[in-house]
């Protein structure tokens, strides 16, 4: 299922939507990322992820209060969803199962 | 922040008229915190380049895709703008499924007004071409023609001619005349070289032609055109038949000799074709020179010129008509015609002169409001089947007004809604009817023999075509759009809606189409009878295989010979000389006394020269008296034969008649015999007196043959005309026509008016018609249950059939009763024209109001029978 496939952009916003807790919003959540992440990052590539995570019911939005900075314009709010959350989980459940199913030779011999 | 620094003004609108508009706050906002964030940071001009370059990478399909149903719609208008583009969308989308869900309707309605549409603007490019007559002169304002109006035995009669002399005359005594154009015509052979022409236009004007009108020359220098008596030019066309289609590429063409009437002419231009709009056609024109030459041309006595005027600008014609009045008493004074001047471009539509004075490209007022009215009606009776469905419908379209209503839609709103919805259906019309325009033009230009095209570059027609639209569609939809809008939601939601209403504005409607479409079948059906009375009128003479042959100048020497030859023919009858063809005869004279005749008394006589075998060959009766006879001398000189009319006009019976002294032309002579009445005009003109002279067989006495054929035996009479004129050496084949066809000939205009009317009340019944189906449509729907139950109870078919009907043939009938007095009426206007007429009689009426009850009921019936015989367990089922 569509709803089901968290792209690894997506999650990535996801998790900063998460971290940001009350105050997600596109151009934070740029910021963010790009601090985190060391690359540049448009406003255009997050606000479409943000849609459409949207679109799929991961993270709801609401407005927020217009601000003298934003020429008295509100800002967009964005909230994870339970269903936000669980694919989150998911997604890093695969990814411990993953870790935890790597022998141990495979890393440790490069690393000694 | 009002002093801060600014994104670029431009940038942000361009953005905000891209972005959907529940994302337009939010990205907004994003931006502007963006560039101040920025500008802190980088300083402003960078963080205006980053601006540009974030709306850059904003550019997505999702940034302008609407729907999005799941965010909140922002919106910068406030709630009572009634043109909201969600509005908008939304109210597009209803006429659209609404269009597709009632096909039946939306065909009904589309293909109705397509129509009509079609018809009026055909009628519209009819009008306009009319109308456009002799408007490309640039003088055209100024320029006038005078005409004369005379006096003939106490009759006044309106010429549209005038003596040569006349113009300069006045021109010498009045100071606002600032240019003068006298027209003269000739007839005759004109030759080049080996090349022959005889069928063309050759009119003699003065040298001011080309400064006055716009008529361009080619070839040839406009200042020293015509200035010389033996000077020729000639139209391209001309050139080309009379050099071929590469005259262009020649130098040397100006210069060259035409022969005419035994003098040589030099070519000294060549003239653009004058245009299809202009009354003054012309193939070769020469000087007027050659008329004011001609002493016995050029005199006050003849009336056979055309005096065209170019006044000064801002003339008061009012005054100057009142001076020039008079003007010609003192030139003329046995007979004081009265002069006046007719406007340019009144003279294409108003042909009203006598003895066909006017010129013969002439077009008819009436008959352009004939075809400008029923062209409207056309277009009317779908404008009402529009209203009429639209209303009778309202009520499927009740729950949606009342819902509408509910929500918060204003009146306005929903008025704008429906006229909108009534445009998008005349849109769709129009393109129908340009297509339906294109497809029937030809046909249309061969009733009305016109060559109309469509002007497709022409701003003009896209204006019309843009204003039309606008018109019709506001009218088509204003009535709906009130009716519907006026609904109460509280009533319609709660189911209570009254289905009569709005019922007596429907049958209104129809009443009034139907009256329409009777009055024009009755129109059709009158003027088919004036038609075929006039064909079949007895003339007072057999013009069945008679066939008349105009005598060529040349051959007036052998007149007598070549009548000689013609009757040795075995596939000719009889053969006579006369001066005229039998269909309109115009050799009048007011110069006719008798004795016995009362001071002030006196008569406008029309005269022919005949030999003794005309009586014979046109089969015209003698009812007092005797024919002319060869071995009579005196019957030369001094018998005349006149008709019943003109004896009864000098109080005479025509056995009084016989043997009383008249002169004819300053030559007395004995009336020996009275002709039965026959018609040499057309049949708008009463019989008027008529004299018959017996001249002796001689050169320039008579120029005309008139010849019987035996039956069957016309192919062969022409191939033994051609023979005697070839044996006698004419340099052209004769020129004949058959008197019958050409009988038929002149009556062209109310033939084309009768098809044209004929097609239109065809469109308006088969519009009506329309209509009415969709009314029985939608009455059958709405009854589909009552059906059911009669029929359950035992109803028959013819019973349902009835009851579904009825309603419908009462109003036909009603429209019956109104149109018919109607029709009554204005056909007697149009035949007042006529002086011999066929009597609108009663079964006319019945006749249409048959046709039109006949096509009503099979209209009605196809729909009635189809819901009475629907299975009631079918439509009692659904619920």
């Amino acid at each position: 299922m569509k709803g089901d496939q968290l792209g690894e952009f997506e999650e990535l916003v996801l998790l900063t939507i998460a971290l940001l807790y009350d105050d997600a919003y596109s151009v934070a959540v740029v910021e963010e990322l790009s601090k985190r992440l060391q690359r540049p990052m448009s406003l255009g590539a997050v606000h479409r992820t943000m849609q459409r995570l949207e679109e799929k019911g991961l993270v709801a939005s609401r407005f927020g209060e217009a601000l003298a900075e934003r020429g008295g314009r509100r800002k967009r709010l964005f909230t994870v969803t339970t269903s936000g959350e669980q694919a989150l989980q998911e997604a890093r459940q695969i990814r411990n199962d993953l870790w935890a199913g790597i022998p141990k030779v495979a890393f440790g011999g490069a690393m000694s | 922040m009002k002093n801060s620094p600014r994104p670029y003004r431009w940038a942000e609108k361009l953005f905000s008229c891209i972005a959907a508009p529940h994302l337009r706050e939010e990205l907004l906002g994003d931006l502007d915190e963006r560039f101040y964030k920025h500008g802190q940071r980088y300083g402003y001009a960078i963080a205006r380049l980053l601006y540009l370059i974030d709306i850059l990478l904003l550019l997505h399909p999702r940034l302008w895709r609407r729907k999005a149903d799941t965010y909140e719609t922002i919106t910068y208008y406030s709630s009572s703008f009634i043109l909201h583009p969600d509005m908008l969308r939304n109210y597009f989308k209803i006429a659209f499924r609404n269009l597709i869900k009632n096909k039946v309707y939306s065909f009904i309605n589309i293909s109705g007004l397509a129509v009509g549409m079609a018809c009026c603007l055909a009628i519209c490019l009819y009008v306009y071409d009319e109308f456009s007559f002799d408007r490309f002169h640039t003088n055209a304002p100024n320029l006038y023609r005078v005409v004369e109006k005379q006096n003939q035995a106490g009759t006044l009669y309106d010429v549209a001619s005038s003596p040569g002399p006349l113009a300069p005359a006045l021109k010498a005594e009045f100071a606002e005349i600032k240019q003068y154009c006298r027209f003269d015509r000739y007839w005759g052979i004109l030759k080049h070289d080996s090349t022959i022409i005889e069928d063309i236009d050759m009119l003699g004007v003065d040298h001011s032609f080309f400064n006055m009108f716009n008529f361009p020359l080619l070839r040839g220098n406009v200042n020293q055109a015509l200035l010389n008596p033996n000077e020729i030019i000639i139209t391209e066309s001309t050139a080309e038949r009379f050099f071929g289609s590469q005259w262009k590429h020649s130098t040397n063409i100006l210069g060259q000799p035409f022969q005419f009437k035994d003098k040589t002419f030099t070519l000294t231009g060549i003239a653009q074709n004058p245009p299809h709009n202009s009354h003054i056609q012309f193939d070769i024109l020469f000087s007027y020179l050659l008329t004011e030459n001609d002493k016995d041309q050029y005199k006050w006595n003849n009336d056979s010129h055309y005096n065209y005027l170019l006044l000064q600008p801002n003339t008061d014609i009012v005054s100057l008509n009142k001076k020039l009045f008079g003007f010609m008493a003192k030139y003329r004074p046995f007979d004081k015609p009265t002069i006046s001047l007719q406007p340019m471009s009144d003279i294409y539509l108003n042909p009203a002169f006598s003895f066909q004075t006017d010129w013969q490209t002439k077009g008819s007022r009436l008959y352009i409001w004939v075809f400008v009215a029923v062209g409207s009606i056309v277009l009317l009776i779908a404008l009402f089947n529009f209203m009429n469905l639209s209303t009778a419908r309202a009520m499927k379209r009740a729950q949606e007004v009342g819902v509408r209503k509910a929500i918060g839609a204003v009146r306005l709103q929903l008025v704008v809604q429906f006229l909108g919805e009534s445009l998008l259906l005349t849109l769709l019309a129009v393109i129908f009817s340009i297509g339906l325009l294109i497809l029937f033009l030809p046909l249309l230009n061969e009733i009305a023999a016109k060559s109309l095209i469509i002007p497709f570059t022409e701003p003009l027609l896209w204006l019309v075509i843009m204003g039309f639209t606008l018109l019709i569609s506001f009218l088509a939809g204003i009535y709906p759009a009130f009716y519907l809008s006026g609904f109460q939601p509280i009533k319609v939601l709660k189911g209570v809606f009254n289905i009569q209403s709005g019922q007596l504005f429907r049958r209104t409607l129809v009443v009034s189409q139907f009256t329409m479409s009777v009055v024009l079948v009755t129109g059709a059906i009158v003027i088919y009878k004036q038609l075929t009375f006039m064909q079949n009128q007895n003339l007072g003479f057999d013009q069945s295989q008679l066939l008349s042959t105009w005598i060529r100048p040349e051959l007036h020497n052998k007149i007598e010979m070549m009548k000689a030859d013609l009757e040795q023919q075995s596939s000719i009858a009889q053969v006579t000389l006369t001066t005229g063809n039998l269909v309109d005869m115009n050799n009048s004279t007011y110069d006719f006394s008798w004795e016995g005749q009362a001071p002030g008394e006196g008569m406008v006589i029309t005269h022919a020269n005949a030999d003794p075998q005309f009586l014979k060959t046109t089969g015209m009766k003698l009812i007092a008296g005797r024919n002319f006879d060869p071995k009579i001398t005196s019957d030369t000189a001094e018998a005349y034969v006149i008709n019943e009319t003109a004896a009864k006009r000098m109080h005479w019976t025509p056995e009084q008649a016989l043997g009383k002294t008249i002169t004819f032309w300053q030559k007395k002579g004995k009336v020996i015999g009275v002709v039965k009445d026959f018609h040499f005009r057309p049949l708008t003109a009463a019989i008027e007196p008529f004299l018959l002279r017996y001249w002796p067989v001689g050169p320039y006495n008579y120029n005309n043959f008139l010849i019987k054929t035996r039956p069957n035996l016309n192919h062969e009479a022409i191939a033994a005309l051609e023979q005697v004129y070839k044996k006698y050496k004419s340099i052209m084949p004769p020129y004949y026509e058959f008197v019958d066809q050409s009988l038929e000939n002149q009556y062209r205009t109310e033939q084309r008016t009768g098809k044209v009317v004929f097609y239109f009340s065809a469109l308006a019944i088969f519009v009506s018609c329309l209509g009415l189906f969709g009314l029985v449509t939608f009455t059958a729907e709405q009854r589909t249950k009552e059906i059911g139950i009669r029929k359950v109870l035992g109803a028959t078919v013819t019973n349902i059939v009835n009851l579904l009907s009825k309603d419908f043939l009462q109003l036909v009938v009603l429209a019956i009763i109104i149109a018919s007095p109607l029709a009554w009426f204005l056909m007697n206007q149009w035949l007042a024209d006529f002086a011999y007429k066929t009597d609108v009689e009663w079964w006319i009426f019945a006749l249409s109001g048959i046709l039109a009850i006949g096509i009503a009921l099979l209209t009605v019936s196809f729909k009635a029978i189809r819901a009475a015989v629907v299975n009631p367990v079918k439509s009692l089922r659904s619920e």
